[in-house]
């Protein structure tokens, strides 16, 4: 055991004083190849992290929503609906909730509009400042922090938003939701249902959706089932859909963010076999001394091997931490462009990196190994060419 | 001193580093949860069903209530051209 390990450790050192010998070339293929792993886990480690934050932030969503669907496209819902809803066994509760979206043309941003039937039952202080309106107040608004600086509020308390006739429906702040809630709030406001309705032109038998509770949580997928058909036309939508949705749409799979960057690691791998197969007469030389040494092909591989893994490994290591820094620190500075495009209201996202053994191995497989491959497969090739005609060149 | 000894040095240096940026990284996860109680009551009070990450398109700020024509709703033929579309995939 120790004549093995002795046997590989100078194997090793070997390779690595290689490695220095040649440190040019391997510095630029160190860089490109950290910079590789840098992205894939840049990209896993976002996605990750996004996932783990819409499954934690979004475990009490409604247990069910109702949406009216014609000709494809989703309408208004008949408030009349919700005794159809409550008549089926096993729902607690309906409420009716018209909400939508107002552009700001001052500075081109989306705001989004809520409206509440009641008064929220919270068991929480969620607001920085302020309260909810009380049943029966018209005009007040709870807006997130992004619309309070969209807006220009400084320290005024009212604004405005157009009716579709482009009269002017005013709004009277009367809180403010609280930074620690901006993955949710950032760009909404949250009104009575009387006043969402007189601002989206809405009429008083109609909503946006309508939510329901069930009686018994195990029970969402039967219940849905019995509200769909009940009530044919209608696209009803779950809590374990929601959370299968951002599964689906954060999967690393998927996205064409995820294909980029899978094309760069094939075109740094089909780099590095080019590389590899384009020995240089010193190395071809080197490998016919070693030969005439008395070295088999097999420990000229192992040499190779040693090359490669060491680089890989450290590759690895810079990569990936790297990548954690800049999930972690810096935000997803590189990704933030694409993953929020043309958005005016960007809540500024503190990330968690969530870095899971499988991501770490997933990782290695996908840019190690193909880069072992890609460099061994070549130096056997050349390894077992015959030795005096390496010498000769 | 020997190349692999060197090489063990590195190592050991960049699994320290490791260590101590996901050291860090709990810790600030950990004071991440205590503002999730907040969150959890926003969301069963108001019942809201997306994050609030790319406000350009309704289909990216709610992709759960979103089915999947929205991107391509706007006029017959037409193409899906937000830039978030190439991060966020189409819910299934």
């Amino acid at each position: 055991m120790r004549e093995f390990s002795e046997k590989h450790l100078n194997i090793l050192d070997y390779a690595l004083s290689s490695l220095w010998r040649r440190k040019g070339k391997n510095l630029s293929v160190f860089l490109v190849f950290t910079f590789v792993i840098f992205l894939l886990a840049s990209f896993q480690f976002l996605t990750r992290s996004l996932l783990d934050a819409a499954q934690a932030t979004l475990r009490q969503t409604p247990e069910i929503t109702i949406q009216y669907m014609v000709a494809g496209r989703q309408e208004s819902i008949p408030v009349s609906y919700a005794a159809k809803i409550k008549d089926v066994f096993g729902v607690r509760k309906v409420t009716a909730r018209v909400w939508g979206y107002k552009f700001n043309e001052v500075t081109g941003s989306n705001i989004t509009v809520m409206a509440l039937a009641h008064f929220p039952r919270l068991d929480q202080e969620v607001l920085a400042e302020g309260r909810f309106g009380a049943k029966g107040e018209k005009g007040w608004a709870v807006i997130g922090q992004g619309v309070l600086d969209d807006l220009g509020l400084g320290s005024r308390r009212s604004f405005s938003f157009f009716r579709p006739d482009l009269t002017l429906k005013p709004f009277t702040v009367s809180g403010v939701f609280g930074p620690e809630s901006n993955i949710l709030t950032y760009d909404l406001v949250i009104t009575g249902i009387d006043d969402g309705r007189d601002l989206f032109g809405m009429e008083a038998t109609l909503a946006t959706d309508l939510l329901v509770e069930v009686v018994n949580p195990l029970e969402i997928a039967t219940v849905a089932r019995k509200i769909s058909k009940a009530l044919p036309g209608t696209r009803v939508v779950t809590r374990p859909q929601i959370l299968k949705t951002y599964e689906a749409v954060f999967s690393w799979r998927s996205g064409f963010a995820a294909i980029c960057l899978l094309s760069a690691l094939a075109a740094f791998i089909i780099l590095a076999w080019d590389k590899a197969s384009g020995m240089s007469p010193e190395e071809r030389r080197e490998i016919s001394i070693l030969k005439i040494l008395g070295w088999q092909t097999p420990d000229v591989l192992m040499i190779r091997f040693w090359e490669s893994f060491a680089l890989a490994l450290v590759a690895f290591g810079c990569g990936t931490i790297l990548a954690y820094v800049h999930i972690g620190y810096f935000q997803a500075l590189l990704f933030r462009s694409v993953m929020m495009g043309w958005s005016v209201l960007r809540p500024g996202l503190s990330f968690v990196p969530v870095v899971s053994f499988g991501d770490l191995f997933l990782l290695f497989s996908l840019a190690v190994l193909p880069y072992l491959a890609a460099t061994v497969i070549p130096a056997w090739r050349c390894a077992s060419v015959a030795t005096d005609s390496a010498l000769r060149g | 001193m020997r190349p692999s000894t060197l090489y063990a040095i590195l190592m050991l240096t960049l699994a320290i580093v490791a260590g101590a940026v996901t050291v860090h990284g709990r810790q600030r996860a950990l004071l991440e949860m205590d503002s999730s109680a907040v969150r959890d009551s926003l969301t069963r009070a108001l019942g809201l069903t997306d994050l609030c990450l790319a406000t350009e398109a309704r289909y990216t700020r709610h992709p759960a209530l979103t089915d999947d024509l929205a991107p391509f709703m706007d006029y017959p033929a037409a193409l899906e051209h937000f830039p978030t579309g190439l991060f966020w995939a189409p819910p299934r």
